[in-house]
């Protein structure tokens, strides 16, 4: 994805002021400068067509916690499972960033849009779709935050009601190409998130792949850097669900998805799918869930 | 006059509440779901074995209640029995996100609706947590920004717990029970692969081998979770009670209670469960009966047929139907509002004189706060239910967990059969889970969910008969009609989840 000059500025200085402007290479320290030093990294997080799965996963955050990020890494403005006012004393705060002037800010978006039945998902008396399509006016950035909003995940498996679209294809249909960053996984994983924001503030925006995802955590297949690599060039393959081995012969998507699962882990480094002998599911992929031809276990009626 | 309250936060989801205020008393409340995704439809037709997959996503709160309940009734669709440890394995995980959920709800969802944030200027200890949120609240007071200390301020005018001793205690406690909450759910992804979302659990049991180091580490971590709830969690919702008695007699819902029992003790889906099921009617338990359960639609968003049974359930959304003014379907019990959620869990538990440790429990600290049974049946009561059943659960897992047999399979070998249908029956942390699958050429011809907050946020049903949130609400003093602080803190109580509502 292409960024622009001055869509990286306005972003990076939306995020960074908390910090001065150490770290930044010196054209961009100096360009930052030149920006209002007193703005503060702010974020507004709003879902969608969601299961908040993504949001309570950012909760599992170690290091930095979850307390970090709010207080130090970023200024969450609203957040729908967190904030301490409700009702209309919160639509406010989002109403007076994305429909009025309060200043500068970024979006993260949790959960895909109802295309084709925009009253399926509503934020008091306006739709969702309405607040995303305004937003993308005022907005300095957006963070698509998991697979619904990256490539439409769940909501948007085929045969669903509301025509669930990700975030990049509603803007698309507008016409609309605001600054992006896509962060899938069915959930996130909270480093993905926390990692991307710290990078952009610290060292400017990562390298992102053709899905406007970091590089850095979407770079290699999982199966590149599985652990049971091995087992699979010793053909050792588990033939039935709860064996060991590599796991390709009852489903595993490793080999098509994208991710650094293998080498991160999850909830704290403390497992993740394969080391618990559960195949991968690709809930990182365009294709997750999608195709109702084409389940998770593909071997399961031999299993 | 009418005061619309939503969108209500720190719950999850799209929830609206529409109350008339008559002299400062709610004089009616209506529940407005406001979103639809309609996982029935587009479960149809798929491989049955993604169910507990997709299912899973109705919910990224309380997921693994989701696979459980779809493991259950595939099983019995299959004729499936899980391997022991299997069971076990399902029990170990489903617990320990019953742990969590509660922690998660009344600190990080609930706790300021009582709790002053804005006491920790004054701190004066050393705690490095308390130190760096005192430093960022002052911080952020004294900056002249527009929304200082966001998310924690602006809050809801009201109230707030005076004394700063409290204040600060809970405030410390809110900030630990985030590190907790995650212990709790590293215990279950050592079994289910990874939180939320778990790829290790299916019908017949669990993929991951038993081994001595990772029970060693569930153990450990389930101990550290029960010892928070016993040394801060329990006394928190007392200290609460303490300055809010008025609250155990606010939010009674008026209808009957239903639960579904929660852990069975063998792979036999018939076997007894930790806490038991039933219809908990005028002191009175019933055996539950699925064929019992209806679901009307009169004032949902739907065109589908109104009354239907969960087996014959139906879904045509119809968003611009006049007479509806919520997505979330209105199952009736027999005819019956139900409440279902911690309060019926044990209500329900306590009548049938089943689990004897939470008898004592419950009758101990009613005793304290000076209440009877019955009076769970409010905004503390439900707060106190989810802390003791915790405790319960909790001591449950460490005993269950030492049952595990190191040298047996986690799963059972099965085949996915061409036809079949199954119920699967659990208590989410929210309360009272039903799944339905039917199976035509291997494939599922129907899937349907009856889920917790379709029974505590129901609309009216087709006889206008209010659902158990919408009359919890009646008869609520509020202060400030606009804001309603009061009404918030009873839809707080039943921890709504919208996703999972529609879903």
């Amino acid at each position: 994805m292409q960024i622009k000059r001055r869509q990286f500025l306005k972003m990076a200085a939306s995020l960074s002021v908390g910090f001065g402007l150490g770290g930044f290479s010196g054209p961009v320290a100096a360009a930052l400068k030149s920006l209002d030093s007193k703005k503060i990294p702010r974020l507004i997080y709003l879902q969608g067509l969601s299961c908040t799965g993504c949001s309570i996963s950012l909760l599992q955050s170690e290091n930095p916690s979850p307390l970090s990020m709010i207080t130090d890494y970023s200024q969450l403005l609203f957040h729908a499972d967190l904030s301490a006012a409700s009702g209309s004393l919160a639509l406010e705060v989002v109403d007076s960033f994305i429909s009025g002037n309060a200043g500068e800010y970024f979006l993260a978006v949790e959960g895909a849009i109802p295309e084709a039945m925009p009253e399926a998902c509503m934020l008091g008396d306006k739709t969702f779709a309405r607040y995303i399509e305004d937003a993308a006016k005022t907005m300095a950035g957006v963070v698509a935050i998991g697979t619904c909003a990256t490539f439409g995940g769940i909501p948007a498996a085929e045969g669903n009601l509301t025509g669930a679209v990700s975030l990049q294809e509603f803007y698309r249909k507008r016409n609309l190409e605001p600054l992006m960053i896509t962060l899938p996984g069915c959930p996130v994983h909270p480093d993905w998130v926390w990692h991307t924001i710290t990078h952009i503030v610290k060292a400017g925006i990562p390298k992102l792949n053709k899905y406007a995802s970091p590089e850095l955590f979407f770079g290699k297949k999982v199966h590149d850097n599985c652990p049971r690599y091995h087992s699979f060039q010793e053909e050792i393959m588990a033939e039935n669900l709860g064996d060991e081995g590599c796991l390709f012969k009852v489903g595993c998507l490793g080999p098509d998805t994208l991710a650094d699962c293998p080498t991160r882990w999850w909830n704290g480094g403390q497992t993740w799918c394969v080391d618990a002998n559960a195949p991968c599911i690709g809930c990182s992929a365009p294709i997750f869930a999608k195709k109702r031809d084409f389940p998770f276990y593909r071997h399961s009626h031999s299993a | 006059m009418k005061v619309k309250i939503g969108p209500v936060t720190r719950i999850e989801g799209h929830l609206n509440v529409e109350t008339t205020i008559e002299n400062n008393l709610v004089t009616d409340a209506h529940c407005e779901g406001e979103m639809f995704r309609g996982f029935e439809a587009f479960l149809k037709g798929r491989d049955p074995l993604d169910a507990q997959q997709i299912t899973q996503r109705i919910c990224g709160v309380c997921p693994y209640a989701h696979a459980i309940a779809s493991s259950y009734a595939q099983e019995m669709a299959y004729n499936l029995e899980p391997t022991p440890n299997g069971r076990i394995l399902h029990n170990l995980i489903q617990g320990a996100n019953h742990l969590y959920d509660y922690l998660l709800h009344f600190y990080q969802l609930c706790a300021l609706d009582f709790v002053d944030v804005t006491a920790i200027a004054a701190y004066k200890g050393r705690d490095p947590s308390m130190v760096q949120l005192r430093d960022w609240v002052k911080g952020e007071l004294a900056s002249g920004k527009a929304f200082p200390a966001a998310p924690f301020l602006p809050r809801l005018a009201g109230r707030y717990i005076d004394d700063p001793e409290i204040n600060l205690q809970a405030l410390k406690n809110y900030l630990d029970a985030m590190e907790i909450q995650k212990k709790a759910n590293r215990a279950s992804a050592i079994f289910g692969g990874k939180f939320p979302h778990a790829t290790g659990i299916f019908p017949g049991g669990c993929t991951q081998k038993v081994s001595i180091d990772l029970i060693i580490s569930y153990q450990s971590l389930i101990k550290e979770t029960i010892d928070f709830y016993k040394l801060k969690y329990i006394p928190d919702v007392l200290a609460v009670a303490a300055g809010f008695p008025e609250y155990w007699n606010i939010g009674r819902s008026q209808g009957d209670f239903l639960s579904y029992g929660l852990l069975p003790f063998s792979p036999n889906p018939q076997s007894q469960r930790l806490l038991a099921a039933g219809v908990l009617s005028d002191g009175r338990v019933e055996t539950v009966n699925f064929e019992k359960i209806m679901e009307d639609v009169k004032y949902s968003r739907y065109s589908s047929p109104s009354g239907l049974k969960v087996r014959e359930g139906k879904l045509i959304p119809d968003p611009h139907k006049k007479s509806a003014y919520s997505w979330i379907k209105a199952p009736r019990y027999d005819g019956r509002m139900v409440e279902v959620g911690p309060a019926a869990r044990v209500l329900v538990d306590y009548s049938s004189n089943n689990n004897q440790r939470l008898r004592e429990l419950v009758d101990r600290y009613a005793g304290l706060a000076g209440i009877q049974p019955m009076q769970l049946n409010s905004v503390l009561g439900r707060h106190l239910c989810r802390a003791l059943c915790g405790l319960v659960i909790g001591e449950f897992l460490l005993q269950e967990s030492e049952r595990l047999d190191l040298g047996s399979s986690s799963m059972a070998k099965f085949e996915v059969p061409a036809t079949g249908e199954g119920f699967g029956a659990t208590e989410a942390s929210r309360g009272a889970l039903l799944h339905y699958i039917r199976l035509k050429d291997h494939k599922i011809e129907k899937y349907e969910c009856v889920v917790p907050t379709t029974w505590n946020c129901s609309p009216r049903d087709d006889n206008d008969q209010p659902g158990a949130m919408e009359t919890a609400l009646l008869s609520t003093r509020v202060e400030n009609p606009e804001e309603q602080i009061e009404s918030v803190r009873i839809v707080h109580s039943f921890d709504p989840c919208l996703a999972c509502a529609v879903h």
